[in-house]
């Protein structure tokens, strides 16, 4: 692995935290993707396995007001992320994951932990911790419990730069 | 490693399940319409460009050619990994297809991806002696598409290839009418000044070269899959829909400068090899490269895939359409591009900071101590950052005229934003380097590789296992696209073993890059610059791979013995 | 990942089950075209033209080259011309035959003959020149001559042009001959000898191949040739328009 050398660039990283905060993506115009859900109420769980770059599985089927208990496993070479939102969501936290990887935070196979601690000032970070996604390095795996409250436009994806114009999303289908 | 090891013993044990397929080509005089004129040419199947060969990995493929020409003819399938005597390289691989004659190529295919096809005798290809190649993976593509498209550019010309190579001996300016003029000097002196202007055209003439030496071959019709730009190929789709363009670059001569007004395009291959997605505005595709970028039009509307030459002396279009006739806009052709001092860095040695006048508001930033030899460690990283300055990527020398940029502002793809998606080799130190210094004379219209041409030339000898490491020095003012048959370019891109694998790399003037090659393919291949005149001139190799298993025996084995416990 | 890697497997295995490998394909030689130097030719005509004198002489007027060759050895020959309308005579006619090497990046060496078949006698010269493109685009072709007489001269063509558009450009030629000796009967005395100077636009028509022009040029005799040529009852000035065009092909 060549790891690239970390170039911080501290006049560059006056962006926009609040778009880190938890639970903030999209501004919640109304359209929504669910809540995060208590482990306690999921009545089943869902493996996804992330390869380079796609998902496995494409499609999951929830009813809605179900909570959903995922299980990710990151089986790449690459960075990857889990994240449950509407397109719009994505379109916009695809933003913020361009920032991460021209900051050194994704680097390929590899995330920096010392940058997302990093204070970027205003007590704000590049923590990427937001409950409706998950990022992984390879090999590891981690679990996410959602609860999808209602009907809606919603996919989970990959919004590292790429990933998911290249594809690397799958759609949550409503019974 | 040991899984895999294993996995591949497990799939010698099994008994193969091959696919072979059968395929006819015939080699026809063809007539090729561009729209602007009418000109005889060669095709496939009857027509120009050929047909796009489609085939599966893993599939045993016997590919019937009959020339119909009454000259010799050959095929050469471009970036497939074959026995060198399938490899279609009069004299090289194999002595070629006389008239009249069928010549019946069998290889099995072990990859996938976007490639072509074309004559590798005399100027047959520019003639119009070329098609697409399109491989299925034995998997699934890390990737997702609803429809894919073959998007072919040229560089027609009214010419034919023997008269264009005369006229270039003849008078190397021939076709070239972006020169300098005496209106551009004044609009210069009124710029930079009357004595700066008259000083930089007097540096220029003295080495008696010309900034304007960016496209040799002007005149040209810009074509994709055999369309001219008022013939419009469209390519239909349904909104929302997740469109693969296979770009290949056909021409003999052009580089292009690729965008699609209204999209974002995001790169997922170069040169048949899976890359790490990277969403660009615009893209560089060099002679003989490929390109595969997703598309997703969320509108029901016409997109102009807009393909600039990088001279901007001409332009291919087609459109992207829900529905036939539908157009969108075509945009103009922006400023000729004019060589800098920078660019000649490597010839003359000059100091980059005090020539230049035209380009001085590029340059203002930058650093000119570093050029030569550039260091690509780490520039990964670099790059974007210094790409938020100005025009610069490390791929072209720090203050050259033709740094490309994004005609929206956006993001321009370089070599260094290309990562492998899944590397096809360990990564390993190589073994030895070679150096290759790219040689010309501008003003004679000779080209060669460290100042001999192919026909006083050596050939380079590889040891079959070995990790060879090429520079290339770029001692020219032309990009050179420089192409290795048989075995893949590994590009130096500064990731480590993530650099991308191509069959292609291009190398701009000023600029020194690296390139490594598993030599792993016995046998004898050409190795020579994709520009069709500079390789008829001269800048060509043949390289012999000395050693290695039996290429007849062993098809499916070309890896590196020391490949298997790295 | 594993596509390569597995075959690498197969390789190992093979290798194990076959005998130890021997290149049993015949590498052929390459004795294709691309394997020998490449040949090119062209004619080129830089004037071919009418001219007009300012004492009402009428000429036709030629200066053309055929070039057959390599990059390391070209033939090349040379004919000029000057056709005299009304008297139905040639007052110049010079055919050269040279063989032509590179000496420099820029310059050719060249050495060949001279045949001179005017009106009047005849000259056939060793010539000896070097031919290139000199620093600020000038071209200049310079030779020197020695006539089975004896007599040697000199003779320097130098061209610049000028592009006005990509496709307007102005020329600029300057020919100047001097002579080491003289040679009374064709009209040649010591010293600068007579130059011949010429300013044409023209506009690229067809591609290079056909470009038409107007311009003038000034002939000019000097010293003991001038001399020599007002005892002839010539003149030792002139004045031309001229109308032509440049062909290559």
């Amino acid at each position: 692995m060549n790891a690239s050398k970390l170039l911080v660039v501290a006049a560059a990283m006056s962006m926009s935290a609040t778009a880190f905060a938890a639970g903030a993506h999209g501004g919640g115009h109304g359209a929504s993707s669910g809540e995060p859900g208590k482990a306690s109420e999921a009545g089943r769980t869902i493996t996804v396995e992330m390869y380079d770059n796609y998902y496995e599985p494409e499609t999951i089927e929830v009813k809605p007001g179900e909570t959903v208990r995922f299980v990710v496993e990151n089986k790449g070479n690459l960075v990857h992320e889990f994240n449950i939102g509407t397109p719009a969501m994505h379109e916009n936290h695809q933003k913020e994951m361009k920032m991460m990887v021209e900051h050194g935070v994704i680097q390929g196979g590899k995330l920096n932990k010392q940058m997302m601690d990093m204070d970027m000032g205003n007590g704000h970070s590049m923590k990427h911790d937001d409950p409706n996604s998950v990022l992984l390095e390879p090999g590891q795996s981690q679990e996410l419990v959602w609860k999808f409250t209602g009907k809606g436009s919603i996919e989970f994806a990959c919004n590292v730069p790429g990933h998911y114009q290249a594809g690397m999303y799958g759609d949550v289908n409503f019974k | 490693m040991k899984t895999r090891l294993l996995t591949g013993f497990l799939s010698l044990l099994m008994p193969a399940l091959v696919l072979a397929g059968e395929y006819d080509l015939t080699v026809d005089r063809v007539n090729i319409d561009t729209g602007d004129f009418v000109k005889e040419g060669i095709g496939y199947n009857g027509k120009s460009p050929g047909p796009v060969m489609r085939f599966k990995e893993g599939e045993n493929v016997k590919i019937n050619v009959t020339n119909n020409l009454d000259e010799m003819t050959s095929i050469h399938w471009h970036g497939l990994i074959l026995p060198f005597d399938q490899d279609g390289v009069p004299g090289i691989s194999y002595p070629g297809i006389k008239p009249g004659e069928t010549f019946t190529y069998e290889f099995p295919i072990q990859q996938a991806g976007t490639y072509w096809f074309h004559s590798h005798s005399g100027f047959q290809e520019p003639d119009g002696a070329f098609g697409a190649i399109v491989i299925e993976p034995e998997g699934r593509e890390p990737f997702r598409y609803d429809r894919d498209y073959v998007v072919q550019l040229t560089d027609k010309h009214p010419h034919s290839g023997d008269r264009i190579m005369r006229n270039l001996k003849m008078m190397p300016d021939y076709y070239n009418r972006e020169q300098q003029t005496v209106g551009e000097f004044f609009s210069d002196a009124a710029e930079n000044g009357l004595m700066n202007t008259l000083q930089d055209r007097m540096a220029w003439g003295d080495m008696r070269m010309m900034k304007a030496d960016v496209e040799d071959v002007q005149g040209f019709t810009g074509m994709i899959n055999g369309m001219g730009p008022d013939q419009n190929w469209t390519g239909l789709f349904e909104p929302g829909e997740r469109i693969r363009l296979r770009f290949i670059n056909s021409s003999a001569m052009t580089y292009f400068d690729v965008r699609i007004p209204g999209l974002d395009m995001t790169v997922v291959q170069a040169d048949g090899n899976n890359v790490q997605p990277v969403n660009v505005d615009e893209f560089r595709i060099g002679v003989a490269e490929t390109y595969d970028v997703i598309v997703r039009p969320k509108d029901a509307q016409a997109y102009t895939i807009f393909a600039e030459s990088m001279g901007r002396s001409g332009y291919a279009r087609a459109t992207l359409a829900p529905e036939e006739g539908m157009e969108a806009a075509v945009p103009q052709l922006r400023e000729p591009a004019r060589l800098t001092m920078a660019d000649m860095g490597a010839m003359h040695g000059m100091d980059h900071g005090s020539m230049d006048m035209s380009g001085a508001q590029d340059m203002s930033e930058m650093d000119h101590s570093t050029m030569q030899g550039m260091d690509h460690s780490g520039m990964d990283q670099g790059s974007m950052t210094m790409s938020e300055k100005g025009p610069s990527d490390p791929f072209y020398a720090k203050g050259s005229g033709i740094v490309p940029t994004a005609a929206n502002g956006g993001k321009f793809l370089s070599y260094a934003d290309l990562k492998a998606q899944d590397p096809l080799y360990e990564d390993r130190e190589p073994t030895r380097e070679i150096e290759l210094s790219l040689t010309g004379n501008m003003e004679r219209y000779t080209w060669s590789i460290n100042g001999v041409k192919y026909e006083d030339a050596d050939p380079i000898r590889l040891q079959y296992g070995e990790r060879v490491r090429f520079k290339f020095v770029n001692t020219t003012m032309m990009t050179h696209p420089m192409h290795l048959h048989g075995m893949w370019s590994i590009l130096d891109a500064g990731a480590g073993e993530w650099n991308p694998v191509k069959h292609t790399i291009s190398v701009a003037p000023g600029t020194t890059v690296y390139m490594e090659t598993e030599v792993d393919a016995p046998g004898q291949w050409a190795f020579h610059c994709h520009l069709s005149y500079h390789a008829a001139a001269g800048m060509f190799r043949k390289v012999i791979v000395e050693g290695g298993p039996d290429a007849t025996q062993s098809k499916a084995a070309v890896a590196t013995e020391e490949g298997g416990d790295a | 990942m594993s596509r390569i890697r597995s075959f690498v497997a197969g390789s190992l295995l093979g290798s194990a089950l076959l005998p130890t490998a021997v290149a049993a394909q015949e590498m052929i030689a390459d004795t294709s075209s691309r394997k020998q130097p490449l040949t090119s030719w062209g004619v080129q005509f830089e004037e071919l033209e009418y001219r007009y004198s300012d004492d009402d002489e009428e000429l036709g007027v030629w200066s053309a080259d055929f070039f057959y060759g390599t990059d390391d050895l070209k033939v090349r020959w040379l004919t000029k011309g000057e056709y005299a309308i009304e008297e139905q005579a040639y007052e110049g006619l010079e055919n050269q035959l040279v063989g032509q090497v590179p000496i420099s990046d820029f310059f050719d060496a060249k050495a060949g003959v001279r045949f001179d078949t005017p009106e009047g006698p005849d000259r056939t010269y060793a010539v000896l020149g070097v031919a290139g493109l000199a620093p600020q685009w000038f071209e200049i072709d310079a030779n020197l001559y020695v006539s089975e007489e004896g007599d040697t001269s000199a003779g320097l063509d130098a061209e610049y042009e000028l592009l006005l558009t990509n496709y307007w450009i102005l020329s600029a030629t300057l020919d100047a001959t001097v002579a080491f000796s003289e040679d009374r009967e064709i009209g040649v005395g010591k010293g600068l000898v007579s130059t011949e100077t010429g300013l044409r636009l023209s506009y690229d028509l067809i591609d290079r191949a056909f470009s038409p022009y107007v311009g003038v040029v000034h002939e000019r005799k000097y010293g003991d040739t001038a001399d020599l040529a007002e005892a002839e009852g010539g003149g030792t000035e002139d004045w031309f328009a001229v109308i032509g065009a440049r062909i290559a092909f």
